[in-house]
């Protein structure tokens, strides 16, 4: 994009993130975010101590890296689910109220417009995700002393994941009902997420199982490649290949998206 | 070239034909009045030019470009029959947010967002909520968008909806100064009197096809009205559904 499609663009991203901001959606799932953050502070209070297991004491601190990496790994992922759920209706709403016809009646692109929706529903995402997973970062750093770097790669990684996620909702939403591509969302997200933490686990999976893990976008692979060294164990896998393919389906989702709507018919869009 | 042109387009929605083999114009600087009663193909035909829907044949042209590249819809104003709001929204901003869309940026937005303020009386609303408009100042701010940057083509869809007299009478001024400068002005409406005050061109839309088009002196017989001629040439059942 250049000039003109560059300014509007802007001028229609915006618009978006102020119609998120405004869906009650949007202040529903942020008040969550901001709930879960009291939930970590609450879970991650217990300081050095020890277990005893099996008549054997076990250190606490020896469990903090795992309780981190889980912590964070689905606080990740809530955030990757929350762009999807914000962006399944974002641009399909518009075209319900008419207010996208009114917009592409004036020398606007669809991808345009399509992508400044998505930039939207992504702002809110990034925000609510970016002071939910910096809050908990900041609590690992200080209570377990778990370092900040694979935190801000887990993020990057979510990040990836939220832009190819959101993108396909998007999508999704212009044939499917809103219910169907938020519960589309929430399971495709948790069973991509469970495919890939199986997979570097070593599990056997069955081929659909396998196909996700291996083809799919690397959502849990992404985080747990990120996190892993907070337990000092090395996942069988190479964290820039797996960035390569997050970067991959976060250009390739959004690109569907433009040509999806690109093709659509709006002859019957509108209130 | 003409600002409009369908050219033996035709249209189905599932089973039904929204528009069959219709053929028609909009010469440049012309006002021409899309009549026809309800479901008739009206709406159809003015979303085939606005890119929304594309033809199962024949093909659409604004001025020459084909509808699907965004470059046809630059200085086009669109009326919609039912305009979408967003509530919370304020007047000034909406319309500022059309400016840089239509491709006016800075203080030249602002310049033709205070310009179509003006002529559609809204300055001292500029600052109310879209929310608690009333039909007539919507319709009003309906205009004002449609304004925007002095477009060289207006495509119109019922005009006067909600409009009280006062209203209909700046509508028809506004169409009219829209004709002095030299743009072209499509007129889809159910309120006949209004299209021959403003128009001097017709096409009656019956089922999808054209049942009749041209001077409106050429359509309507002598010693009939507008009403009449609609009446004769759609049928009284068809012209009352």
């Amino acid at each position: 994009m250049s000039g003109r499609p560059l300014a509007q663009f802007f001028a229609l991203a915006a618009e978006a993130v102020r119609d998120a901001v405004r869906r009650r959606i949007a202040v529903a799932l942020a008040a969550l975010s901001l709930l879960s953050l009291v939930g970590v502070d609450s879970c991650t209070s217990c300081g050095a101590g020890t277990f005893v297991v099996d008549g054997q004491p076990v250190d606490v601190t020896r469990l903090l890296g795992w309780t981190g990496m889980v912590l964070y790994g689905l606080l990740a992922l809530w955030t990757v689910a929350l762009a999807g759920a914000l962006a399944s209706d974002h641009l399909e709403q518009t075209l319900a109220d008419g207010s996208a016809l009114l917009a592409l009646a004036r020398p606007v692109g669809r991808g345009t417009f399509a992508l400044a929706r998505l930039a939207g529903a992504l702002a809110v995402s990034f925000g609510t995700g970016a002071v939910l997973l910096a809050g908990t970062a900041l609590f690992l750093r200080t209570r377990y002393a778990l370092p900040l770097g694979p935190a801000a790669f887990a993020a990057a990684s979510a990040a990836l994941s939220a832009v190819a996620v959101g993108a396909l909702a998007m999508t999704a939403s212009l044939v499917l009902p809103r219910l169907a591509t938020i519960a589309l969302v929430f399971v495709g997200v948790a069973g991509i997420a469970f495919a890939n933490v199986a997979g570097l686990a070593g599990a056997e999976l069955s081929p659909l199982w396998s196909a996700l893990h291996r083809f799919g976008p690397p959502i849990g692979s992404g985080l747990a490649l990120a996190v892993s060294s907070w337990t000092g164990r090395e996942l069988p896998a190479p964290p820039a290949l797996v960035l390569a393919r997050l970067a991959l389906w976060a250009t390739f989702a959004p690109a569907l998206l433009t040509v999806v709507f690109r093709r659509i018919d709006l002859g019957r869009a509108g209130p | 070239m003409p600002a409009l042109e369908w050219s033996s387009v035709s249209k189905r929605y599932g089973a039904r034909q929204a528009l069959a083999d219709v053929s028609f114009e909009l010469p440049e600087g012309a006002c021409l009045g899309l009549l026809g009663p309800n479901g008739a193909g009206k709406t159809t035909a003015l979303r085939l030019a606005l890119g929304q829907t594309r033809a199962d044949a024949g093909r659409v042209r604004v001025h020459g470009i084909e509808p699907e590249d965004p470059a046809s819809r630059a200085g086009v104003g669109w009326l919609p029959e039912r305009l979408a709001l967003p509530a919370r929204a304020r007047i000034r901003g909406f319309l500022r947010l059309h400016a840089r869309l239509a491709g006016f940026y800075g203080r030249r937005a602002d310049e033709e967002v205070d310009a179509v303020l003006a002529t559609t009386g809204l300055v001292e609303r500029a600052g109310d909520r879209l929310g608690g408009l009333s039909k007539g100042l919507a319709q009003r701010l309906g205009f004002a968008q449609a304004l925007l940057g002095a477009p060289r083509l207006l495509l119109l869809d019922e005009p006067t909806s909600g409009l009280d007299p006062i209203g209909v009478r700046d509508a028809r001024d506004w169409i009219l100064a829209a004709r002095r400068r030299g743009a072209s002005v499509l007129v889809s409406s159910h309120q006949l009197s209004e299209v021959e005050r403003t128009c001097d061109r017709l096409v009656i839309l019956r089922d999808g096809r054209i049942a009749a088009s041209g001077r409106i002196d050429e359509i309507v017989r002598a010693g009939e009205s507008l009403e009449d001629a609609f009446v004769r040439l759609v049928g009284r059942e068809a012209a009352s559904a």
